[in-house]
């Protein structure tokens, strides 16, 4: 039963996996509470165990966001001064329960924007262009989406080896000064750039040699087809979204 | 004791069956040894390991008799210069000079050396007429000339060059060929992968072969 139901969502058509993150995102960013971020964290992870993303890793990453998260907790208990005070230095609130809440809402929203997204990562790219021409969105603009999608793991790596090409040359990326560090960087900025747009000439090139855009209209492999649990997802989704946050603003 | 020494090295990346198989091999920083195998069988991976640009899954990899997890990127580019497959992915200066002369000033070498250096180095590879030129826009044999002339100007006591004859003719295979003659007499090691058997034969002291993760030596 589970099984199935694993396997009956990850076959969702694109654009109803479109709908639950739109959902997950509005609701992340209109609440702002910790109590009730928490509980559209807790569905956030709920429907990525269904869809089998596996998120441990995702949350494992964020422990790097700690310590900008200590800095939002205090700047927002020293300035908005909201809350009960739990430390301060004569006047001036080091620590209150304002700031702990607004650090945990930042939290918890960026989770749940995140982990929201890798649903997303359980479709074919291929698929997502589809849903996007489907919606009536220009192949042009849905084929750069695309091709900005395939192309940053890549970007990314290449980043990479620059960076390991630098080191092996006898920079100690961790010793050098701000103001060097700042330098290397740019020696990393510069190939990248260079090759975007080698690489975006190359594929304009191979693209046009290959048809693109001969013919005002274009047939496609595959068509989507939205079906009945496509449209239930759809309407529960929209629909449960809509009641919560009419509820919150009636209230 | 051996320059560099691998010991019960395996390797897999993650999620994927074990590339490399308890591969144990030292070298010393003297002549050529040419590392060959089929496609995909993980000899770039070996190479990255030997300077530190992957971890082993087990085992471990020495470098003068310390353990190189300790050591960091920088310290092992002092000892090792280390050529990629993809020459692009280490031109990253806004010109051929620029390109050569940064590890040298890394070196904190004075000015003047750096100048020499360079001027040197510029000829023996063919560059001297692209001094100025941004190092993306030569061709694949100009590229891979500016990247081997770059570790080279270093002067690393072992160098390590993956796939060094791709995109070069063969004067210029004769060139590099005769170039890492120079560096063998000066007493400093070069372990290249490839598959230019012509070239492995020509100039290999000693010949590995990589097979399905294990590592045997040519005529053993």
């Amino acid at each position: 039963m589970g099984v199935r139901l694993t396997v009956k969502m990850i076959n969702l058509d694109p654009r109803a996996k479109i709908v639950i993150v739109l959902c997950l995102s509005t609701l992340a960013v209109f609440f702002n509470t910790p109590g009730s971020l928490l509980i559209v964290l807790i569905i956030t992870l709920l429907l990525l165990q269904i869809f089998q993303v596996k998120y441990i890793s995702l949350i494992y990453k964020f422990r790097r966001l700690l310590p900008v998260l200590l800095v939002l907790l205090f700047v927002q208990s020293a300035f908005t001064g909201h809350g009960q005070v739990l430390i301060a230095f004569g006047d001036v609130h080091i620590l209150t329960t304002g700031g702990v809440s607004s650090a945990g809402c930042v939290l918890l929203r960026m989770l749940i924007l995140f982990g929201s997204a890798m649903i997303i990562a359980t479709s074919n790219s291929r698929d997502y262009v589809l849903a996007l021409v489907q919606l009536k969105i220009p192949y042009e603009i849905a084929f750069m989406v695309l091709i900005a999608l395939r192309f940053l793991p890549i970007f990314i790596q290449e980043a990479n080896d620059t960076l390991i090409a630098m080191q092996l040359r006898g920079v100690d990326i961790k010793k050098v000064a701000w103001g060097k560090k700042i330098k290397y960087f740019t020696y990393i900025f510069s190939p990248l750039v260079s090759n975007v747009l080698i690489k975006a000439n190359q594929l304009a090139i191979s693209m046009e040699a290959r048809g693109f855009r001969v013919y005002p209209r274009r047939t496609y492999l595959r068509v989507l087809k939205y079906n009945l649990l496509d449209y239930l997802i759809t309407i529960l989704s929209l629909s449960l979204t809509l009641a919560v946050l009419t509820l919150s603003i009636v209230r | 004791m051996a320059f560099m020494e691998l010991l019960q090295v395996s390797f897999s990346y993650r999620g994927q069956k074990q590339l490399l198989n308890d591969i144990n091999f030292s070298i010393h920083n003297e002549g050529i040894t040419a590392l060959t195998g089929p496609n995909g069988i993980g000899k770039t991976t070996l190479s990255k390991l030997m300077v530190g640009m992957l971890v082993p899954t087990t085992g471990h990899i020495t470098l003068k008799g310390q353990d190189i997890s300790g050591m960091t990127l920088a310290q092992i580019g002092r000892l090792v210069g280390y050529v990629f497959q993809n020459p692009e992915k280490q031109l990253f200066c806004p010109t051929v000079s620029e390109e050569i002369s940064f590890g040298l000033q890394n070196l904190e070498l004075p000015e003047h050396d750096v100048q020499r250096l360079v001027k040197e180095n510029l000829p023996y590879f063919e560059l001297e007429h692209l001094a100025q030129s941004f190092p993306l826009q030569l061709s694949e044999g100009e590229k891979r000339r500016l990247a081997i002339a770059a570790v080279l100007v270093l002067e690393p006591e072992l160098l390590v060059l993956d796939e060094p004859t791709t995109g070069l003719d063969a004067y210029r295979k004769h060139l590099l060929g005769e170039c890492l003659k120079k560096i063998v007499a000066s007493e400093r090691g070069v372990f290249m992968i490839s598959h230019d058997n012509n070239f492995i034969n020509r100039y290999a002291s000693r010949i590995l072969i990589l097979e399905n993760g294990r590592l045997k030596e040519h005529g053993c």
